[in-house]
Order: C-alpha cells, then structure tokens, then sequence
C-alpha cells in the first residue's frame, strides 16, 4: 500500500520535473534574448533537482537532496558569470539578440540575418482602441514578425 | 727529383682552380676589375710548369710514365666483371667473376699528356691576356676569369688522369665549362640556346663515351691506363691486412702475380693483347661517339657553330684550340685499341674525311667571320681524325702534331676575329665591313700569318702538319695496297704449285708488322680503297680550305672601307694587351712547324719522336718507316690544291666581285629560274609563227587541235621543271650556305618528336598524375563542404543539435533505456487514450 503510494508520488514529481525541463529546453531553443535563455537553462535545472529530490524521497536517501545543494551552488556561480558575459554582451552591442552573435559560424557562410527591422515609430503607439463598430484595430505584421521587444 | 715531379703534376690542374676559386670568392667584390690577376698568374705558373714536365718527359727514355696516385676515390670488394679469355669467345665468357674495384685519383705524366699539358696552358695563358682588354667593362668580368680558371683545371685534369672514369668526369666538367662559356651572355636568347644545345649534343655523345667506359670495365676488367698491384693502393692493402683478391684476368705472366694490367699498358699485350672482333669494335665506335661529341665530327657537329655565341676568346681557347680536341686526345690516347680494330680505325678517318670535307664546304658561304672559323675548326678536327684513323705511328703522330699546330693558328684566327669585333662594335657579319686593312694594321697581319697556316701555305705551321697527315693517309694507303697485291701474288704462287717453301702463304705472313694484317684479302682491298679516297677527299679539303681562309681574309680586310654604324667611334686598333698575344700567337703559328717538322731538312720529326715515347703509343702501334720522312710529290700537290684555293679565292674577292657573283648565280642555278618563270612561258604563246598555226588550224576548223596541243606542251613543260624547281632548292650554293640542313633534319627527325612526345608526357603529367593528386587532395575539403553549412553560428542551432543528438544517442547506443522510453511512453500515452 505505503509502496503503491511512494511510487505514485514518484511518477507525479518526475512528470513536473519533466515538465519543467522540458519547458526550459523549449524555451531555450526558441527564445533570443539572452536573458530568457538563461532562466530558460535554469528552469531546467529545476526540473532535474525536482527529480532529484523525488528519487532521493523514492530511495529513502539524502544523496538526491544533496545533489540539489551542488546543483543550486553550481547554478549560482554559472549565474553571476552568464549574467557577467550577457552584461558585457549587451553593452558592447546595445543588443540582446543571440543572433547578433554569429562569429563563431563557418568561413564562406552567410550569417543569419532578421529581416530590416522597421522604422521605430517617434511616437509611442497608440494602445488600440477598439472602434465603435467593434471592428478589430489595424496590426503591423512586420512588427508582430520582428518582435522588437525580445 | 721525382717529388718535385709529383709536385709540378699537381701544381698544374691546381694552380686555376685556386685561381678560378679567388677570382669567384674575391672578384665580385674585392678584386672587381682586378680579377684577371689571380687568373693569368696562375695559368702562367701552370704553363711554366707544363713546360717543365714535358721537358723531363722528353729527356726520359722512350716508354716514360710517371704514375702518382694522390687519394683513393672508390673501393669496392667483390665487384662484378665479366670473365674473358684472352683467347676468344667461348662459354667461359659467360661465367662472372667477382672483382676487387679501386678507383684511385691518379695523375701520370708522359709525353702526350705532357704535349698536350703545354698547348692548353700556353693558349690559355695568352688568351686569357687577351681576354684582359676584350672583357673589360663586362659585368660578368670576374665570372669570366673564374670560368677559364675552372675550364683550364677541367681541361688538364682530363689529359693528366689516369683513369677512364676520372677521364669521363673531366670530360663532362669541361662540358659544364664550356656551356657556362657559351652562355656567359645569359640574358642573350640565343646565347642561352646556344649553351643548351652545346650540352644536349654532347649528352648524346657522352652517353656513348659512358657505355665505352662500361665496356672497357666488363672487357678488361679495370680502368686503369696503368699497371696496379692487385688492391693497391686499396686502403685496406694501406693497413697491413692483405686480402686475397681473385684477380685471374689481368694477371701479366711476365709480371708481378697479382699485378692488375692497365687497360693501355704496354704489357697488355703479354697477357692476351686488345680485344679485337666485335668487342673491340663496339668500344672503339663509342669511344667515338663520345670524341664525335666533345670534337664536334659529323652526326654530332651541329653544335660548335652556334657555340659561337659565347665570347670570342672563349671561342678561341675552348671551340678551337683546347677543349674540341679532347676528343682528339682521347682516342690518341686510346689508340692501342682502335689499333686493335681496324674498321673502328677506317670509321674514325671516314667519320674524319666526311667532317672535313662537309664543314669545308659550308664554311665556303658563311658571311659570319667567327662562323666560317667554326666550321675551319670543324673540317680541321676532322683532319686530325683522319690522321688518327690511319692508325700508324707516323698518322697518330700527325693527328696530334695538327692538333698543336691548329691551337696556335686558330686561336690567332679566333682572337683577330675577335679583335674585328671589338673594333666593328660587335659586328661581325662580313658583308657590312671590308677594307679594314688601315684601319686595324695589326690585327690585319696577324690574321694573315694565321690564314697562311689555317691554307696550308709553306713554311708556315699548317702546310707541316697538314702535310704530315696526308702524307700518313697515303703512306698508309699506300702500304695496304702493297701488302694485297704482295698477297695477291703469294697465293698465285701457292695456286700454281711453285711456292711449296712457303707454308700457308699470304695470310699467315704476320711475322712482319705489316698494314692490315689480320685482315681478309677482301676487307684489305677495301680498306686501301678507302683510304686513297680519304686522301682525295683530304686534298680537296685543302683546297677548300684555302679558298674560305683567303675569302674571310679578303672580305674582311680588302676592297673599299666600309664599317658599320655600330663601329662609329671605337672603328681602331685594338688596345696592346690584345695585341700582342696576337702577335705572339702570329710568330708561333709561322713558326712551330718547322721547329717541329725537319723531316724535309734530315728526316727527323721532333715532334712524332716526342710523341712516339707514349708508353701506350709506341708499345701498340706499328711504328714504321714513314715516321720522319718527307714526301715530295705529296707536299707539291697539297701545296698546289691550297695555292689553288687561294688563288680562286682573290680572283673573286679582290677588286671588284663580279666574278663571285657570277660563280654564286651559276652555283645557285639561277639559269634555271627563268624555267619557272610564268610570265615567259605564257609570253611563247604570243610568237607569231605559233600564232600562225593557231590561226591555220582554226581556218581549217580543227581549233581543238591547237589547244590540245598547247595543254599537252604546258603539261610537259610542268613535268620538266617541277624537278628543276625542287634542283634549284637543293643547289650547291643553297645547301652549303643552309648547312645542309642539317639543323633542319635534326629538328624535323629528332627535336619536333621528342618535344612531341614531353608535350605529351607533360600534357599526361599535368592532367591525369595530377589530377588524381589533386582529387585525393579534394576529397577532405569537399566533405568538408557538406558539414560546413552546419556551422552557422546560431545559438539555438547548437542546443538544438545537441540536444537531439544527445537523444539519439541515448536511443541508439542504450537499448534498456530506449526500450523503457517506449514502454513509458505507451504507457501514458495508453493511460490518456483508453
């Protein structure tokens, strides 16, 4: 009984561990902005110590929990140097785009390049107002393509 | 006394090397025009000390060599030599032995060498005086002198070594020489081309030599001209541990057991004498080939000419006085085996004859002064061949005494030339000067003097050693002919009975060195016709020769001034220091044969006896009567032929040339033109008693007649001077002025289908080999290609990349854990879809 319990619990956390990691790895694979990508590889982190700490509860063992406590100490040092490097990043090019970072590519190949980005608008956009007949407002689609705000 | 011997025989080669290594290492920079200095003593040095060997040679008695070995070269056990018995071909001569080869650097002086030590010395020394005032200003002026420095080395290494290989190797050091010399103008295309086809032609030739070398090596079993102890001077032989070397070939049974015999020793002949028969003919024929290439004889001739190119003293010293006769040296030096093969012999004179009568020919027509000297040095190489194929002491004797005689006279004629052409500004096409007779008075005299040798007038040198090898060429035929009818008439006798006191008649008188003997009664017959014919051939030489001299002279130095603009303000007198080596080369070309040919005044030959104390000389060929006497009536008909020539050459060339002109129309057939002419043939159909039968025969109504007759005349007229057209291409003015196309026949026969074939080795080399080089090279970077599109440099390409191959990995290599995935997977998925 207490072992049918045990091993239920165990599938539950594993499947919000996997969750998790596997919403961290989406996130990292889509995602541009550096920042995101970084929370996106700590949320997979999560999602491994959440497994961790279930296995650990499954076997009766501490070893998981400490895991944990080397994966948060590990995480905290990549964290303060990723947030460094993306620091140094940002100020040298003004940019958060991975994609502007594409030197490492192969001699002879053509970089990525986003489409022209389009003319920043002066004036801040209006919020849409939805007109009298209910008629939905006017989307800029390059703006939606281009997500100017990563 | 023997020390200082050694001494000076070293001194000799040493003294221009280290000159020709100071002027290289000093001259560009320290010595600059200064660099002659090193040069000239040296070669001064080495003439004095040639002088000295070759009068200590002299006062030896008869047989005198001097054999030193400085160093051991080479020293191989046990290598390989055919076994040859001395007897003949038998199947011993299939069994291998093993023998011992040391190749020890030695020099030897005897009377040849010591002759011919003193000739390239003394021409070098006044040449490179000479040199002195015609190379000054030359960039290349201490390049210049180094390459005489090293030329002179090569050149008396190659007559002092002892050795065949050693020969071989200077031989071909002298080549390198001489094509550095010939194109010393590097920049000049033609220079270059020149030096490059010098030392293709001579490959062709030395390439035989090197075969004649093998030959020797497989027949002999050494290359030693001398006598060795059996491994001595072998090092080992040095340290005291004797070995025991199997030498059962050269083993003299008069000498010492174990005594290795010389390849031209004299007591080679104790021991089974020279090969004959068809060995000894092969060697002979290409030992031949390598002398036609170095001496410049008929099938290998076509390079001298252009050699031309280079500087003129170079043109003096090495195309006309020294190098070309190594080939002259060399079989002189051989002569007891050509000896030994008598039709190896009659090829050398034919091969002589031909030469001289062909390069005679085309100098008759050259308008370029140093041209017409080359191809006089080529018919007069082909003198001393013809002296040296008689194969008797008094013509091997000649051979050499014109070998001497010709240095001092050519190397006049080559630095007048040269002096023309310092004053003409390089110009030295004969028919843009003339009558520089007051203008240049000494270069004029002294030319003279050489052209009266180069003639053959009496008394000066040519007329003795050119009269020495006819009268050896008839003497010789004249012997053979004697002999065959002295056959003729014992083997009558033993036919009819009455000669039974004569055993075996006729062709076992062998007692008695005799011409020819040896020799079928056929080949006998042959032979003394075909040295009566070199005769004849020799005599119109002569003529011939005295006719370009005395042409040469007179269109460069008689008739009207004329000097080219070339020459406009440098038209004088050459400076001292080219003067007089001039002269001094004038008073020994006038003199050296009489000083060295009495045999008119008390029938001594100083020369001939200088030269028959060769070792290998005097024990090999017969030394006959002929040796020192003179012979009238020869004298008088060579004296008439070039008194002839001469005399023809200033019919047409002084005064004015009409009769040239006249000569070279008929000469040239141009009767013959008008034969081809259209405009005239056409103009025979315009006479009118033609036109008259024309119209005849159309007032009877057969026009057609007519015209058939017209075509049928026109046809015939077509047959008859197609082959007077091509005559006219194959004229004797043509063919000698073209130089019998030669050079044309060898391009069309040997160049164009070996360029042919390097176009098509090249053209397999460049795209096939390579190509297959280059695939193999491509294939790493052309996989390359297909992963490169990968490297984008994109962030999330990579996770992506990662991440999936992680994953496949993971499926692939672990299948507990795939499996588990499965399983877990169908279970949920099976869970949500019931």
């Amino acid at each position: 009984m207490n072992d049918v319990n045990e091993a239920a619990l165990l599938h539950n956390y594993l499947l919000v561990g996997m969750v998790l990691f596997v919403i961290g790895m989406t996130g990292f694979l889509i995602r541009r902005n550096l920042i995101v990508m970084f929370l996106c590889v700590e949320m997979m982190l999560q999602g491994i110590s959440l497994s961790l700490a279930a296995w650990g509860r499954y076997h009766n063992d501490w070893g998981g929990q400490m895991m944990i406590l080397f994966i948060i100490a590990v995480a905290s040092c990549e964290a303060a140097i990723a947030l460094t490097l993306v620091l140094v990043v940002s100020r040298r090019t003004g940019n958060l785009d991975v994609a502007v970072w594409q030197d490492l590519r192969e001699e002879g190949e053509l970089p990525f390049v986003d489409r022209e980005l389009p003319e920043e608008t002066t004036e801040r956009p209006q919020s849409p107002v939805l007109p009298p007949a209910g008629r939905q407002p006017d989307v800029d689609e390059d703006e939606l393509m281009h997500r100017s705000h990563v | 006394m023997n020390d200082t011997i050694v001494i000076l025989m070293i001194l000799v080669p040493a003294l221009p090397l280290a000159a020709a290594i100071l002027a290289a290492v000093l001259g560009p920079r320290i010595l600059r025009s200064r660099a002659h200095w090193p040069v000239v003593a040296a070669f001064a040095a080495s003439f004095l000390c040639s002088l000295s060997l070759l009068v200590h040679a002299w006062r030896q008695p008869p047989g005198y060599e001097r054999v030193e070995s400085l160093w051991v070269w080479a020293d191989i056990e046990g290598a390989y030599a055919q076994r040859h018995s001395p007897g003949g071909a038998d199947q011993a001569d299939s069994a291998g032995v093993m023998r011992h080869f040391t190749l020890d650097v030695t020099l030897r002086i005897d009377t040849l060498t010591g002759v011919m030590l003193a000739t390239v010395t003394f021409i070098s020394l006044l040449v490179a005086i000479y040199s002195v005032g015609y190379m000054r200003g030359d960039p290349g002026y201490w390049r210049f002198f180094a390459y005489i420095g090293l030329f002179v080395f090569s050149m008396t290494m190659l007559v002092s070594v002892s050795n065949f290989l050693l020969l071989f190797v200077f031989w071909e050091a002298v080549g390198v020489c001489s094509y550095l010399l010939i194109g010393f103008w590097y920049r000049k295309p033609a220079a270059a081309a020149a030096g490059t086809k010098a030392f293709l032609v001579n490959r062709i030739g030395d390439f035989g030599f090197m075969l004649g070398v093998f030959l020797i090596w497989t027949t002999y079993g050494t290359l030693n001209y001398h006598d060795t102890a059996a491994g001595w001077p072998s090092v080992s032989a040095r340290a005291g541990t004797e070995r025991p070397v199997f030498v059962d070939l050269g083993r003299a049974a008069a000498g010492e057991p174990g005594e290795v015999v010389g390849v031209l020793s004299v007591k080679r002949e104790s021991v089974g004498g020279w090969r004959g028969g068809g060995v000894g003919l092969a060697i002979c024929l290409l030992l031949l080939l390598g002398a036609c290439g170095k001496s410049a004889q008929f099938p290998l001739h076509v390079w001298l000419p252009d050699a031309m190119e280079g500087p003129t003293p170079v043109s003096a010293l090495i195309h006309a006085a020294t190098m070309v006769t190594a080939g002259v040296y060399m079989i002189a030096r051989c002569a007891p085996l050509f000896v030994a093969s008598p039709d190896g012999l009659l090829v050398v004179a034919g091969v002589g004859t031909f030469t001289a009568l062909l390069a005679a020919s085309i100098a008759l027509t050259q308008f370029d002064l140093k041209r017409v000297l080359a191809y006089s040095t080529i018919s007069q190489l082909g003198y001393m061949f013809l002296g040296l194929g008689t194969g008797t002491l008094a013509g091997m004797s000649a051979g050499m005494f014109h070998l001497f005689t010709h240095a001092f006279f050519k190397a006049l004629l080559f630095l007048g030339a040269g002096s023309v052409m310092h004053a003409m500004g390089n110009v030295i096409d004969m028919r843009r000067f003339g009558g520089l007779r007051r203008r240049l008075p000494h270069t004029y005299r002294t030319f003279l003097v050489g052209c009266l040798a180069l003639a053959g007038i009496i008394p000066l040198s040519g007329f003795w050693s050119k009269d020495s090898v006819l009268f050896s060429v008839h003497a010789r035929a004249h012997e053979m002919q004697v002999h065959w009818a002295r056959r003729q008439a014992a083997e009558e006798r033993v036919s009819s009975g009455t000669a039974g006191s004569l055993p075996a008649a006729g062709h076992a008188a062998r007692g008695e060195v005799e011409a020819g003997s040896g020799m079928s009664d056929g080949e006998l017959a042959r032979a003394a016709r075909l040295y009566a014919w070199m005769y004849y051939g020799a005599l119109l030489t002569a003529f011939l020769t005295a006719f370009y001299a005395f042409r040469a002279l007179f269109l460069t130095f008689f008739g009207d001034e004329r000097l080219p603009g070339e020459a406009a303000d440098h038209g004088h007198e050459s400076p001292g220091v080219m003067v007089w080596p001039l002269a001094i080369l004038a008073f020994f070309a006038a003199c050296v044969g009489l000083a060295f040919d009495q045999s008119w005044l008390n029938g001594t030959h100083p020369f001939a006896e200088v030269l028959a104390d060769t070792p290998s000389l005097s024990g090999a060929v017969a030394r006959t009567e002929t040796l020192g006497s003179f012979h009238f009536s020869v004298a008088v008909i060579s004296t008439i032929c070039a008194v002839a020539g001469a005399l023809l050459a200033s019919c047409f060339y002084l005064g004015d040339r009409r009769a040239a002109a006249w000569f070279q129309a008929v000469m040239d057939f141009r009767v013959l033109k008008s034969a081809d002419d259209g405009a005239r043939i056409a103009r025979v159909g315009q006479q009118p008693w033609i036109q008259a039968i024309d119209r005849a025969a159309r007032r009877v109504g057969l026009p057609w007649l007519t015209r058939l007759a017209g075509d049928l005349l026109i046809f015939t007229m077509l047959v008859i001077t197609a082959p007077l057209l091509l005559i006219r291409f194959v004229s004797p003015y043509r063919l000698s002025f073209g130089k019998f196309f030669l050079d044309e026949t060898y391009s069309l026969l040997v160049v164009r289908p070996l360029r042919g074939l390097a176009w098509l080795l090249d053209a397999v080399d460049r795209w096939l080999v390579d190509g297959l080089v280059d695939l193999v090279g491509q294939l790493p970077s052309r996989l390359g290609a297909l992963l490169r599109t990968m490297q984008t440099g994109l962030v999330p390409f990579y996770a992506m990349a990662m991440i999936l191959g992680g994953l496949i990995m993971l499926l692939t290599m672990n299948q507990q854990f795939s499996e588990q995935v499965m399983l877990y997977l169908h279970r949920l998925l099976g869970g949500m879809t019931p």
